[in-house]
């Protein structure tokens, strides 16, 4: 028989049992679709991963109390960060300079009404050492020696989804920090300052969604006694970050946490990247359910059609037209199911990237939209593809075998 | 006109399957001559069951001249379906030889047998066995398709009998949508479509009321009569298979009678 007359043969047998055939095209597009989505989406996420983690400076590293160590292994007892520290570090090779920090979660009162955020207090002209591209919605920065004046992040002055600004430039804020004092008693602690500059969001979380002091203001308010939380260590060039990293250890051991950008990056890749190979076996899981489907429809279609397969074989058609035709109608599912389901995916990935769009405090709306990378995509469909013919070789060769006499006499 | 559009026929397909057949192996007796369409020679099938062995058929041996139209008559179990579907090469036998057109058929392969079938043999069934999703010129064409004939060729082909059995008109209807009469001249035009050296009919009529039974064995008569088609028809019917030209009764897996009628 020749390829069009088999193909067009198929085709008629699928349309003439088109509910079942759309059912199984159905399960083989929910396959397809759920590992286009679930792929789409882990690619968006590592995507925007690693673009928030390209906005922060290179050279950088941070270092605070061993309990914020990334590295995953429990630290022992911290040391206390203190200007002793702080002037030692600074002596070391490679180092371009050294930036204390105080941080704490303080109550903002603005425009009659009270919001939780964090404050961090530090040189704020210091700021764009660890973010090199900051820019400023409105105003300017705070002098190192200011005490009454400080910066805010855009999403915490313009929170997401308010219909007018939280905080606007040149208004007074009031922050009020809760601390136990020496003697063991709660007490507050309030200051008042002039908002001098409102930050763009500048992919760096934590900044995103602080107040900015100066660092002689925030030992006022947070009580911190020059114990510092955190320092920003930064090495001479991206270059140096190892060598400085060692230099830290060796000196200190593991009585600090120190991280980087990129060993933050490694260790959320790793863990994006177990989360994608979870995520994707969980649709090939619904791509085989798609098949075994496929390997039903077809069985019952051979059962369902033996005297014309019996015909068939009567008039002449070879086993091999007969293998053919079956081996085709598993294709045409698959084909058309695989593309329906990249089709589909696509378009639902978007749509749940809409959907799951969440307002982070201080970081206001992410939008993590899905990546679709045409290699991944074509590998989907094929193994779609491949999968539906793999199901409907069974039936197929079933059907190609049956002896014309037996399949004739057959009711 | 049903004459011309027959006759037209011959120039097709049997020349071209005969030269494909060419190179298959001929008998060397005198069933190679070109008079005799079929030769059944020491022909028995013998089934095993759980009962023990069951002779189907016992040494048949029968000789069909071209363009004869001959019944095989018996009563039920006798073994004249099993015959047919040996000479129709749908089974093979326990020994004994069929020759069509000169062609041992069970010295084939599996698939030189299916070519075989496609050919030169043409099946007009009981139960019609049309493919009701379809229409009835893409079944009355499907053993040309089958062969892998160009579209064009099969489709003017099938219109062509078609319009000769006076059905032209249902060539885009589906086989569900026509009487049982019309279903059986579109099993026949599909039998004809190859232009086979053997149309084998099992019980045409069995399935038809006693006047569209009639039409369609007259059809028959006419097709071997006035276009020398070879025919071998299994029949309960005395009636029918007194009119055609020949009847062999089969009892018990043998020729009981040879009748010229």
């Amino acid at each position: 028989m020749r390829p069009a007359d088999i193909f067009s043969l198929s085709f008629d047998a699928l349309i003439d049992r088109k509910v079942r055939t759309v059912l199984t095209v159905l399960m083989v597009v929910l396959g397809s679709s759920l590992v286009v989505v679930l792929n789409g989406l882990s690619a968006g996420q590592a995507e925007f991963l690693a673009s928030q983690f390209s906005a922060l400076a290179a050279n950088v590293i941070y270092v605070g109390s061993g309990q914020h160590s990334y590295h995953g292994s429990s630290s022992p007892a911290s040391i206390i960060i203190n200007n002793a520290v702080v002037q030692k570090i600074r002596t070391l090779p490679n180092i371009e300079t050294v930036i204390p920090e105080y941080s704490g979660s303080v109550q903002l009162d603005s425009q009659g009404e009270t919001q939780h955020v964090s404050v961090t207090a530090m040189d704020p002209t210091q700021l764009t050492v660890m973010l090199p591209n900051l820019q400023y919605v409105n105003g300017s920065t705070v002098e190192p020696n200011d005490r009454s004046s400080a910066l805010v992040g855009d999403t915490i002055a313009n929170p997401p989804g308010a219909t007018s600004p939280f905080v606007v430039l040149g208004q007074t804020i009031k922050l009020t920090d809760s601390y136990t004092s020496t003697s063991g008693k709660s007490a507050t602690e309030v200051k008042n300052y002039i908002v001098s500059g409102i930050m763009q969001p500048s992919g760096n979380t934590r900044i995103d969604s602080s107040i900015i002091i100066s660092l002689d203001a925030g030992n006022q308010l947070l009580h911190k006694s020059t114990k510092y939380d955190q320092l920003v260590v930064a090495a001479s060039s991206p270059d140096d970050v190892d060598a400085v990293q060692q230099e830290l250890v060796e000196e200190y051991g593991p009585t600090l946490g120190i991280s980087t950008p990129q060993s933050i990056m490694a260790v959320t890749q790793k863990a994006t990247s177990g989360n994608a190979a979870f995520t994707l076996m969980v649709g090939i899981i619904a791509l085989v359910v798609g098949a075994v489907g496929i390997v039903t429809t077809l069985y019952n279609s051979v059962t369902e059609r033996i005297r014309e397969i019996g015909t068939m074989k009567a008039i002449g058609a070879q086993n091999t037209d007969i293998l053919q035709l079956f081996i085709v109608e598993a294709a045409l599912i698959g084909i058309i199911g695989a593309s329906l389901g990249l089709i589909i995916g696509m378009g639902a990935g978007y749509i749940l990237s809409i959907f799951t769009t969440t307002n982070v405090q201080g970081s206001g709306e992410v939008h993590i939209p899905p990546v679709y990378i045409p290699t991944d995509l074509l590998k989907v469909w094929a193994l779609s593809v491949t999968l539906s013919l793999a199901a409907g070789i069974y039936p197929a060769w079933k059907a190609s075998r049956l002896s014309p006499m037996v399949a004739l006499r057959r009711e | 006109m049903i004459m011309r559009i027959l006759n037209r026929d011959k120039s097709g397909t049997a020349e071209d399957s005969t030269t494909m057949l060419s190179q298959l192996p001929k008998t060397d007796d005198d069933t190679g001559s070109n008079s005799i369409a079929l030769a059944v020679k020491g022909l028995s099938k013998i089934y095993d069951s759980i009962a023990g062995k069951v002779v189907a058929l016992d040494n048949i041996n029968f000789i069909v001249k071209k363009g004869e139209f001959l019944s095989i008559v018996g009563p039920s179990g006798s073994g004249k379906s099993t015959l047919l579907n040996m000479i129709g090469a749908l089974d093979r036998p326990t020994s004994g030889h069929v020759f069509i057109n000169g062609i041992d058929i069970f010295s084939l392969n599996d698939s030189q047998l299916a070519t075989m079938r496609n050919n030169h043999i043409g099946f007009v069934f009981q139960s019609f066995n049309l493919i009701n999703r379809t229409t009835v010129l893409k079944n009355v064409k499907l053993p040309s398709t089958i062969a892998g004939a160009p579209v064009s060729e099969s489709n003017k082909r099938a219109m062509r009998i078609l319009e000769a059995l006076g059905i032209g008109d249902k060539a885009s209807q589906k086989p569900f949508n026509l009487s049982g009469g019309q279903q059986q001249r579109v099993a026949i035009a599909r039998s004809l479509v190859n232009n086979p050296t053997i149309v084998l009919a099992d019980e045409p009529t069995g399935n038809l009321d006693t006047k569209t039974g009639d039409d369609v064995f007259e059809m028959l008569k006419t097709l071997s009569h006035k276009f020398k088609r070879t025919i071998v028809m299994v029949t309960h019917n005395p009636e029918l298979a007194e009119s055609t030209d020949r009847s062999i009764l089969i009892k018990d897996g043998r020729v009981e009678r040879d009748v010229v009628n």
